[in-house]
C-alpha cells in the first residue's frame, strides 16, 4: 500500500510537470491555432538557464527561478514575433515546418555551447518518509509549486481584463478585434505566459535529473498527447490530462515495466480518442 | 462624420467593392440596403479595419482611418456589431459586455454607467448576466451583440443585418431599440435585407448592388422609388 501511495505521489509530480507544459501548448493552440512543437525546447533552455545562474553564477535557486521565468517569457515573445507572426494566414504546414526548424535550431545551438549533460543540485537536499517510504522533498516542491502556479493562472484568465481577453480571442478572433482587443499584443502575451510556465516546470524539475539538449523531445510529445486527450484548446483538459498521464505513467512503470515508460501515454491517447474523438473536454475533433 | 471616397476592396484576387463613396452625418440613422452578396458586410468590415481597402479613403471626423487596425478604430469611436454576431460563446453575458468595454478600462465609473445604459435598453441581459452567451436564444444573442458594441461608447455604431434569422416580433423590438439608441445621440449605419423595416426607421439610405452604390436618397424617396419597390419591398 505504501509503495502504491509513493508511486502515486511520483505520478502526481510527473503530472505537475506535464500539466504546466500542456497548459502552455493548449493556450497557444487555442489562440493561434499553432502547434508549437518547439515548446519542449523552450523548457530545455529554461533548464540550462537555471544551470547557468545557479551553478555557474552561483545565484540562489529561488532567485534564479523568477529570472529564468522572465527570460523565457521574453524568448517566447521573440519566437511569436519572429517565427510565427510572419507566417500568419499561410497554410498550417508552413507553421508546422517553422516549428520543427525552430526546435532543431535551438537544440543545435545549445549542443554547440555545452555538449555534455549537466546537473543542478537540489535546493532542499532532504527526504521525508511517507508511510515508511522515503520521498525527496523536491518532488513535493514540484507538486505544490505547480499547484500555486495553476491557481495564479486560473485567477489571471478568469478574473483579469487581459486574461479574459485571451479567452475571448480563443473563442472568436474577429469578435475580439472588433471590441478593440489588439490581437497581436494578446498573442505575444500568450506566448510569454506559456513560456514562463515552461520555465517554472524546467526550474522545478531540473534538479531531479540530467539536463541535456535533447531533454525537450519526449516531453513535448507527451504534452501534445495531453493536449489532444484533454481536448484541443481546453485548459481544463490540459490540467486533468496532465495529472492522469503522470499517474498512469508512474503506476505503469511500477507495476508493469519501466521499459514501456513512454508507451503508456500513447496507449492512453488511442483508447481515449477511440471513445471521445474530441478529447475529454474538447469541442474540436483532433 | 464618416466619409468613404471611392473605396475598393478585394477578397483574395477578386475585387468585391468597386469604388464606393458615401457620407454619414452626425446624428443620422442611415440604412444600407442590398441583397445577399452585394458587399455590405465587406464594406462594414473595411470601415472597421478588419479588411484593408485596396484604394480609396475613409475619413472619420476629419481623420483618415483606412490604414488603422480594428483596435485603433474602436478607440476612435466606431463599433461594429457584425453579421453572425461574433460573440464569445463560452463567456458569460457579463464578460462579453466587459470585453465590449475593453478599450475603456481606465474609467470604471463610466463603464458602470454603460452597464446601466445597456440594461435599460435590454433588461433581459441583466437577468442573464451569468449565463454563457452561446446558450441564449438568437434574439437575446443579437441584443447582447448590440449591447457589447455599445459598451465601447461608439460615436458611430454600425449594425450588420441585426434582424437576420429572428422572429418578426423580436425584429420589431430590436428596430425600436436601434431607433432609441439613435435618439440618445449615437449615429447609426444599419445594413438590412428587411428593407421596409429599415426604411421605416432611418433618415436616409443607400442601395448597394454588386459592390457598388446604385441609388441613394431620403428614406421616403427610396420607399417611393419604383426600382426599390420592385426589388426590395416586394410590392
Amino acid at each position: 500500500m505504501s509503495f502504491f501511495i509513493n508511486q502515486l505521489i511520483i505520478g502526481i509530480q510527473l503530472g505537475s510537470q506535464y500539466m504546466m507544459m500542456a497548459l502552455g501548448l493548449t493556450l497557444i493552440f487555442g489562440i493561434l491555432d499553432i502547434s508549437h512543437f518547439a515548446h519542449g525546447h523552450i523548457y530545455m533552455v529554461g533548464a540550462y538557464l537555471l544551470y547557468t545562474f545557479s551553478v555557474l553564477a552561483g545565484i540562489n535557486y529561488w532567485v534564479a527561478l523568477p529570472i529564468c521565468m522572465i527570460i523565457l517569457a521574453l524568448i517566447g515573445v521573440l519566437v511569436e514575433r519572429l517565427v510565427y507572426r510572419p507566417l500568419r494566414g499561410s497554410p498550417s504546414i508552413n507553421t508546422f515546418i517553422a516549428a520543427i526548424g525552430l526546435l532543431l535550431a535551438i537544440e543545435t545551438l545549445v549542443r554547440g555551447i555545452k555538449k555534455d549533460a549537466v546537473r543542478v543540485p537540489v535546493p532542499v537536499d532532504r527526504s521525508v518518509s511517507v508511510l515508511g517510504m522515503s520521498l525527496e522533498v523536491q518532488r513535493i516542491i514540484v507538486i505544490l509549486g505547480a499547484l500555486l502556479i495553476l491557481l495564479m493562472l486560473q485567477w489571471f484568465i478568469k478574473r483579469t481584463r487581459l486574461g479574459i481577453a485571451i479567452e475571448a480571442m480563443a473563442q472568436d478572433r474577429e469578435g475580439a478585434s472588433l471590441v478593440g482587443i489588439n490581437v497581436n499584443r494578446i498573442s505575444a502575451l500568450t506566448f510569454a505566459i506559456a513560456s514562463a510556465l515552461a520555465g517554472v516546470a524546467a526550474v522545478l524539475m531540473a534538479p531531479l535529473g540530467a539536463i541535456t539538449p535533447e531533454m525537450g523531445n519526449p516531453l513535448i510529445l507527451k504534452a501534445f498527447v495531453i493536449v489532444v486527450i484533454g481536448g484541443l484548446g481546453s485548459m481544463k483538459g490540459a490540467i486533468f490530462g496532465g495529472y492522469i498521464l503522470g499517474v498512469i505513467e508512474a503506476l505503469g512503470v511500477a507495476y508493469i515495466s519501466s521499459t514501456y515508460k513512454d508507451v503508456f501515454a500513447f496507449a492512453l491517447l488511442i483508447v481515449i480518442l477511440a471513445f471521445r474523438p474530441t478529447g475529454l473536454f474538447g469541442e474540436r475533433a483532433a | 462624420m464618416l466619409e468613404l471616397r471611392d473605396v475598393r476592396c478585394s477578397i483574395g484576387k477578386h475585387e468585391v467593392i468597386h469604388g464606393v463613396s458615401l457620407r454619414v452625418e452626425e446624428g443620422e440613422l442611415i440604412c444600407l440596403l442590398g441583397a445577399n452578396g452585394a458587399g455590405k458586410s465587406t464594406l462594414f468590415r473595411t470601415i472597421s479595419g478588419v479588411v484593408r481597402p485596396r484604394s480609396g479613403e475613409i475619413i472619420f471626423r476629419g481623420e483618415p482611418i483606412h490604414r488603422l487596425g480594428p483596435d485603433r478604430i474602436v478607440r476612435l469611436g466606431i463599433s461594429l456589431c457584425p453579421e453572425g454576431r461574433k460573440l464569445f460563446p463560452r463567456l458569460s453575458v457579463k464578460k462579453n459586455l466587459m470585453m465590449g468595454a475593453y478599450t475603456r478600462y481606465r474609467n470604471r465609473v463610466e463603464v458602470k454607467m454603460s452597464f446601466q445604459e445597456v440594461f435599460e435598453l435590454f433588461p433581459i441581459l441583466e437577468e442573464r448576466l451569468d449565463q454563457d452567451a452561446g446558450t441564449m436564444s438568437g434574439g437575446e444573442q443579437q441584443m447582447l451583440a448590440i449591447a457589447r458594441a455599445l459598451m465601447a461608447r461608439p460615436k458611430l455604431l454600425m449594425l450588420d443585418e441585426p434582424s437576420l434569422g429572428l422572429a418578426p416580433l423580436v425584429v420589431k423590438r430590436i428596430m425600436e431599440t436601434i431607433q432609441e439608441i439613435n435618439r440618445r445621440g449615437v449615429t447609426i449605419l444599419l445594413s438590412e435585407q428587411n428593407a421596409a423595416m429599415a426604411l421605416s426607421i432611418s433618415h436616409r439610405g443607400y442601395v448597394m448592388e454588386n459592390g457598388k452604390i446604385v441609388l441613394e436618397g431620403s428614406s421616403q424617396e427610396l420607399m417611393d422609388n419604383e426600382e426599390v419597390k420592385r426589388a426590395y419591398l416586394g410590392a
